[in-house]
């Protein structure tokens, strides 16, 4: 949108590119909602020195011309702080909002958003936020749906069932990041250790986190592609994560397939065994997310894109093996997860304990990408659709780029130096099956086992 | 006759201390770890699972000692406050009452007015009496999803909750007690040509101010219960929620301190309000 | 036109009461009589006649179906401080002690007074009725006897016009409500106070009322006749009644009227000689002492 003001074909003076009466360099004064890319916002700084310089055009163009454009720029930083400025300006999309709260279910899914807390990526923005921990799924909704908090961590399906006003008002909702992929297991109960054929849990119950989860469409799926119709042959609750292991413990449930640190904590206190690792499922799906509201992003772009990048970091920081045990440490804490670190240690090294008395090493256990992927929207509307939680005709493509923001995680990414994925290349195989999103109805087609 | 008394007050402390000790003893006899049975496990495994587990069993409930030690830890420091999520007990606590008293204090304001009326008017009574009745039965916790979704502040909506469920005893128990008030009491008021206003307060409440305080004693305690539940579902702060936090941990422990806790409290908040109505009761 | 132009104190004209509609029948009807100032009125009937009706709405508690009542020429429309009431059942405040009782009644007189002057004037009462030292005392703390004396303070302290009396004394016990009849007795003395009271109880009536108003059984109770206490106050005395020379005849004139008459009263009328606005007034115990001969001898039936 900007020109840059080092290239010396460009005329400065006549008139701002937004169209406004105003000079370019005035635009960001001006305009009190700034464009959107990092980089113009240091062309708008760039330019406002240049013309401080060389108030008159032509003389900048002899300038430029003379010198080239690297020098110059580098001869003005000598006498102006170019980059302080820049990045001063950066900020100073200040963020319409300091103080935010960002809720949290506590389970590693959550991970970005918690460790962004305790580790600076929040505080690094600029930004003051509190992170605050929600005791369920419905309530995490709502309190946001009442504004009580700027952003949360939801599952990935939530944002579409908000906006598609399925279990609630429809409410246009973005999901802009993806939190965690893969990290979700089936557990069953130690009395079940020789049970370990789908085949043979006619009759088990199952508890998932929420009937909106990947959990509920994974555990359905996985035992529907061994013969067993989860509304008929299993039977399936939506349980808090938290109560899980208690009721595993207490026999009310036979498994569940959950997030950690639940599944390992039920190792750890020796109630459970992890049968099979999502990842085993579908290598890469997702499970949690980071969500605002459509309103929140478009009425505080500072304060949404500072959430973000922060966001992005904190995940981009997190997908690194090495950082994995700082980590683990940084949230534990009763303020945090109120989980042993040695449990947590282990969902995140992915070194861990499988219940059974082995010691088992993946790790991708549990990985972090933000990358929002309309084909994920997609496939969740096409299970939303098979066990009959979504009716009638939804326009499977828009709703997904509606909600799943992969283009601003895209911009977000390539500004922080990171590589965004071609949003049109990903493959999805969940168990030998492959999903083309192009083709969403006749997915659903495809299963023998469905309600629609 | 005070000795016999006194020896049967002593006698009942004595058997309670010696039910106190045999529930402690059996519990503490209960809770013992078991001895390693189960096969032995690779010292690798062990150390990524908790105790009971590396022996092949599930871990065990605390011993009374083990919770001994908690309620010290938390009696020792019940007001630090380590970020958002992790207060100490006191102020957990006292979030809690704050909450109960907010919520129940404006109950109190709300029902024992239109009480009043209610119990005055039997026109107002008729009128009123087919909503208490169909309000009166339901779960306060029943209110939650509808209260956040309409008043959209969990806090408010907490109070809410309280509010709602501690209005009803209240209403219902100053209808009633204004209601029963002696005939003869109001002939007096009325043949010494006593204002409405002077007779409402110099007759009317003292004379069913037992049965007003007997109701509000009902409403705290609901108020009690439910904001532990409240807060077990809301989250956040308060009793309820640190109850939950600790759930999530499977911290059996500070789960037994807090229902300790949240029972000493409770029965301080009968008794401060059974000396009230002490106060106000008159014998005929 | 027929009303005497001189109306007493009180004045009760063609009061009637039925509950219900219309229709009903009443429980007293046309019932017509005076209190003079400084006069002690007794009312006896069975119980059911609606003497404690006719008594609430002299207070000013009940309405009546027809008729007034006319207190110092004006017809009363509510309860009054003039009127004080003291009820059967003492009806004392049992939250406040009997200081508290009392001084209600007298800050509802003279709602200006400050405490002291109410505290004052109230102590006067309760000297009056013998209970000082009691004056903190709790109404639960007090016997029977005392909870009606502190009624009867609480009557008097609005210093009233009359005092209305429901059967003030009927659940005490004889020597208590000797001693308490002996109280008023010497009360309403000092005070030449105007009293309108209820009873059953025929000695009662004779030691303290100057007129006994009979009334028949109900429904439709009707007042019969007014019988004239001739016994002088000064020479009533619990003690020695029975042994004044009118005492058995007034007492047998009135137990004749509650054993027989009251049941049979519409017979004895039949020749239309009754006149519900001018009474009888008989005087059984003048024809004890000097007996006209005109005067049917009274039959003895107890």
């Amino acid at each position: 949108m900007f020109k840059d003001p080092f290239d010396p074909k460009t005329l400065l003076k006549p008139r701002c590119s937004c169209g406004g009466d105003h000079a370019p360099a005035d635009h960001a004064r001006l305009s009190a909602v700034p464009a959107s890319d990092e980089q113009r916002f240091s062309r708008v700084v760039d330019a406002a020195v240049l013309r401080a310089v060389f108030p008159v055009d032509a003389q900048r163009r002899q300038f430029l011309k003379t010198v080239g454009a690297t020098t110059a720029m580098a001869a003005i930083s000598s006498v102006f702080p170019l980059a302080t400025a820049r990045e001063a300006f950066a900020q100073g999309g200040a963020p319409e909002k300091k103080d935010l709260k960002v809720g949290f279910i506590p389970i590693t899914c959550a991970t970005p958003i918690i460790m962004a807390h305790p580790m600076g990526f929040y505080s690094k923005q600029g930004l003051n936020v509190e992170v605050v921990k929600t005791a369920g799924w419905a309530v995490i909704r709502d309190k946001s749906l009442a504004k009580e908090y700027d952003a949360a961590h939801m599952l990935t399906p939530m944002p579409l069932a908000i906006s598609l006003g399925i279990g609630s008002n429809p409410v246009p909702w973005t999901m802009p990041a993806v939190e965690n992929i893969n990290g979700q297991a089936i557990t069953l109960a130690i009395k079940h250790k020789d049970k370990r054929n789908p085949k043979d849990w006619k009759g088990f119950r199952f508890a998932v986190p929420f009937d909106y989860s990947m959990h509920n469409y994974l555990l359905r799926y996985y035992v529907a592609e061994h013969g067993l119709d989860p509304d008929k042959d299993i039977s399936i609750r939506s349980v808090p994560p938290a109560e899980m292991v208690a009721n595993l413990r207490a026999d009310n449930i036979d498994g569940y397939l959950g997030p950690d640190p639940f599944n390992q904590r039920a190792v750890f206190d020796g109630v459970g065994f992890i049968h099979v690792l999502t990842k085993e499922l579908w290598d890469g799906h997702p499970c949690c997310a980071f969500t605002v509201s459509k309103e929140f992003a478009t009425q505080n772009p500072n304060a949404y894109r500072a959430l973000l990048k922060a966001i992005i970091e904190a995940t981009a920081y997190a997908s690194k093996q090495e950082n994995r045990k700082e980590i683990a440490r940084a949230i534990a804490p009763t303020n945090y997860l109120n989980q042993p670190e040695t449990v947590l240690e282990q969902i995140l090294t992915g070194t861990y304990a499988d219940g059974l008395g082995a010691v088992k090493k993946d790790p991708n256990r549990i990985d972090f990408d933000p990358f929002p992927w309309n084909q994920f929207a997609i496939w969740i509307m096409t299970q939303m659709k098979r066990w009959g939680q979504l009716k009638g005709d939804v326009d499977y493509a828009k709703v997904a780029a509606d909600v799943y923001l992969a283009t601003d995680t895209a911009n977000m990414m390539k500004e922080m130096g990171l590589t965004p994925p071609d949003p049109s290349k990903k493959t999805i195989v969940i168990m030998g099956k492959a999903f083309d999103p192009a083709k969403p109805n006749e997915y659903v087609e495809s299963f023998a086992i469905k309600r629609s | 006759m005070t000795t016999l008394k006194k020896s049967l007050g002593l006698r009942a402390a004595l058997l309670s201390l010696l039910i106190f000790a045999a529930i402690v003893g059996l519990w503490q006899i209960a809770a013992q770890p078991p001895a390693a049975s189960g096969p032995a496990v690779d010292p690798e495994y062990a150390k990524l699972v908790g105790a009971a587990a590396a022996t092949g069993a599930k871990s065990a409930m605390p011993t009374p000692a083990d919770i001994g030690v908690t309620i010290w830890k938390h009696l020792m420091d019940p007001f630090y406050v380590k970020g958002t999520n992790d207060k100490g007990i006191g102020i957990q606590l006292a979030y809690s009452l704050g909450r109960v008293l907010l919520g129940f204090g404006l109950a109190a304001l709300f029902a024992v007015p239109l009480g009043f009326l209610i119990g005055m008017s039997p026109l107002v009574y008729r009128a009123l009496d087919p909503f208490i009745q169909i309000l009166k039965p339901v779960s306060p916790l029943a209110w939650m999803p509808l209260a956040l979704y309409t008043i959209k502040d969990s806090a408010i909506s907490s109070i809410f909750v309280i509010f709602i469920c501690s209005v009803w005893p209240m209403l219902i128990n100053t209808a009633f007690g204004v209601a029963s008030v002696r005939r003869e009491w109001l002939n007096v008021a009325r043949t010494l040509e006593v204002g409405p206003f002077r007779t409402a307060f110099k007759v009317i409440l003292p004379a069913a101010a037992p049965t007003i305080m007997t109701g509000m004693r009902i409403s705290i305690g609901i108020a009690w219960l439910v904001i532990v539940a409240a807060e077990m579902l809301v989250g956040g702060t308060g009793i309820g929620y640190f109850v939950w936090n600790e759930w999530n941990n499977l911290s059996i422990a500070n789960i037994v301190t807090a229902i300790l806790l949240i029972g000493v409290v409770g029965l301080l908040l009968d008794q401060g309000l059974a000396r009230l109505t002490k106060l106000v009761t008159y014998p005929e | 036109m027929d009303r005497p132009l001189q109306r007493p104190l009180i004045s009760v004209e063609g009061l009637a009461r039925r509950f219900g509609d219309s229709n009903q029948p009443a429980v007293f009807e046309n019932i017509w009589f005076g209190i003079d100032r400084g006069e002690f009125v007794c009312l006896i009937g069975h119980s059911g006649c609606g003497k404690t009706t006719i008594l609430n709405v002299l207070a000013g508690l009940d309405q009546p179906s027809d008729g007034a009542v006319i207190v110092d020429n004006r017809e009363i429309d509510g309860p009054s401080l003039d009127r004080a009431v003291i009820f059967q059942g003492h009806a004392l405040l049992p939250w406040l002690s009997v200081m508290g009782n009392i001084a209600f009644a007298v800050s509802s007189r003279w709602p200006s007074w400050d405490r002291a002057k109410v505290q004052d004037h109230a102590r006067k009462f309760i000297e009056l009725v013998g209970l000082k030292g009691a004056e903190a005392k709790k109404p639960s703390q007090l016997s029977g006897g005392m909870k009606q004396r502190v009624g009867i303070a609480r009557a008097l302290s609005i210093q009233p016009k009359m005092l209305l009396m429901d059967e003030p004394f009927s659940a005490l016990d004889a020597l208590t409500r000797g001693m308490l009849q002996d109280e008023v007795l010497r009360i309403c003395a000092d005070t030449n106070q105007t009293v309108f009271m209820i009873t059953h109880d025929v000695d009662e009536a004779i030691l303290l009322a100057d007129k006994i108003v009979l009334m028949t059984n109900g429904p439709g109770a009707k007042i019969a006749e007014i019988v004239v206490n001739t016994m002088p106050r000064n020479e009533r005395h619990r003690n020695d009644l029975h042994r004044h020379p009118q005492y058995y005849a007034i007492r047998n004139h009135l137990v004749e009227f509650l054993v027989n008459r009251s049941k049979a009263f519409d017979q004895e009328i039949a020749d239309g000689s009754y006149d519900p606005r001018r009474l009888k007034l008989v005087k059984p115990g003048l024809a004890a002492v000097n007996p006209p001969a005109e005067v049917v001898p009274l039959r003895h039936t107890l």
